[in-house]
């Protein structure tokens, strides 16, 4: 499976962002801001933190537009991937992650007056939490540790007092049985991504 | 490593998730394999789909007008070159032949012609004064603009290089020799590291600040640098494998040509 190229609209926001045109970038927040945010959120469990780190990442954006290459990848993986290493950063600048799961109880971050509840997202969610639901627990674990809270295979052995091979071998087979479940879907996934 | 071990990597690069020694070797084959090159592309699309598993939660709803008002103050930095080579050019002052004119050896005129030499000299070097002035401008203008590319082309790598799979930055915060300093030290999964630092104090003749990794107590020595006259520094060097994970960077005041054990003052440091 090739990736195919992010959606037209999404690949000229970004060239448009690239010219200095400030339009584009609202255009490209209100595209992303809810994807992103939850995400950083998901990361760094604090919404003050959270939306910090987005900031520095749409302005990253701004800046750095032009380094987006429309060949290598679609805008979707170009930006998520982007924040996620934004939002990894801030939790390894923070140092201590005992520092954010203190204040995790005091910023719930599924606040009923923020959460988005539309259909589209709810869909969109649904296909993924599927997919992962459908992995055995310990690969699901291993991926989820890698991604949302940055850790190496390593630190993932160590955590989990499991042999630095299996952890290995567990995420490999998770990531190949994501890749059959949500590779055709993508898309759709991306498109209702959005809001 | 074969092809195919390198492949067994992908999907765990994807992730950020492997160790140094692994992501080292892997970035290495990267380099040469266009077939694995275009498999991680899959994988960091298979990997980037996770995100969608976030509860879905909308940030403030000031936040949008906080980021586009920050964007008008921080423009991206491009350089009109024209524009700046133009107005230099409008500066450059024209000297136009003077008209001869006809006068008459009289004593009147003689004396008059001499206070006109004199004025004519007077202007001449005036003229001479405003176009080595001038120059002078233009000198240092053409010198900024290579700054500012310079600085441009660090920039760049300096973004390649943060938004590499698995770059970390590291904070260095000054410290009570330094509280105005700060720095940050970005770093790829091979090692490959650029410090940025600011507000660094001037160093004395003969020394210079040096980095360190500090891992598990033991210093391992990084290059030495010199700040700018704003305090302003700038390094790239390699992180030792052994301190990539976890390690404290440092940097204090050295002999300009670096030392292999630490013996001035810290100056910065990361919280480690």
């Amino acid at each position: 499976m090739q990736p195919e190229k992010g959606t037209e609209s999404d690949v000229d926001l970004l060239h448009a962002v690239a010219r200095g045109d400030e339009g584009a970038l609202a255009r490209l927040y209100d595209q992303y801001r809810v994807i992103l945010f939850s995400l950083l959120l998901r990361i760094l469990n604090s919404r003050e933190e959270a939306e910090d780190v987005l900031q520095e990442v749409f302005l990253q954006v701004w800046k750095r537009a032009g380094d987006f290459d429309d060949t290598r990848g679609r805008p979707f993986t170009w930006l998520v991937t982007l924040a996620r290493s934004r939002g990894i950063d801030r939790i390894r600048q923070l140092g201590a992650r005992q520092r954010l799961a203190d204040s995790a109880a005091q910023n719930a971050p599924d606040e009923a007056s923020d959460a988005v509840t539309d259909t589209l997202h709810s869909e969109q969610k649904e296909i993924v939490a599927r997919a992962l639901a459908s992995l055995p627990e310990e690969q699901r674990r291993t991926l989820n540790l890698a991604y949302f809270e940055g850790l190496t295979q390593s630190e993932i052995a160590e955590k989990l007092d499991t042999p630095l091979g299996t952890v290995k071998t567990r995420m490999r087979s998770g990531m190949i049985k994501l890749r059959e479940l949500l590779g055709e879907q993508g898309q759709t996934l991306m498109g209702s991504a959005l809001n | 490593m074969v092809h195919e071990d390198y492949k067994e990597l992908l999907a765990a690069k994807a992730l950020d998730a492997l160790d140094a020694e692994d992501a080292r070797a892997l970035e290495s084959h990267l380099q040469s394999c266009a077939d694995c090159r275009a498999e991680m592309l899959e994988w960091e699309e298979t990997a980037a789909f996770l995100a969608l598993d976030a509860a879905r939660v909308e940030p403030s709803a000031s936040l949008r007008q906080q980021i586009l008002t920050a964007a008008k103050t921080e423009p991206a930095s491009v350089v009109d070159m024209e524009h700046h080579a133009s107005s230099s050019d409008a500066r450059v002052l024209s000297f136009e032949r003077p008209t001869r004119s006809s006068f008459f050896w009289s004593p009147v005129s003689a004396i008059a012609a001499a206070f006109l030499l004199v004025a004519l000299l007077a202007s001449v070097f005036v003229l001479w004064q405003q176009n080595q002035k001038t120059k002078a401008e233009l000198a240092k203008m053409a010198e900024q603009i290579e700054e500012v590319n310079r600085g441009r082309a660090r920039e760049r790598e300096a973004v390649t290089l943060l938004t590499s799979p698995g770059a970390r930055m590291a904070s260095l915060a000054g410290t009570k020799d330094a509280p105005g300093a700060h720095a940050m030290l970005a770093f790829d999964q091979t090692g490959h590291a650029m410090l940025m630092a600011k507000g660094l104090p001037a160093v004395p003749k003969g020394m210079a600040y040096q980095l360190w990794f500090i891992k598990d107590n033991k210093k391992m020595p990084g290059k030495v640098f010199m700040p700018d006259a704003s305090g302003n520094g700038m390094l790239e060097d390699e992180i030792p494998g052994v301190a990539r994970e976890a390690a404290v960077f440092a940097i204090t005041l050295e002999p300009e040509s670096g030392v292999q054990v630490p013996t001035g003052s810290i100056y910065l440091v990361s919280a480690g």
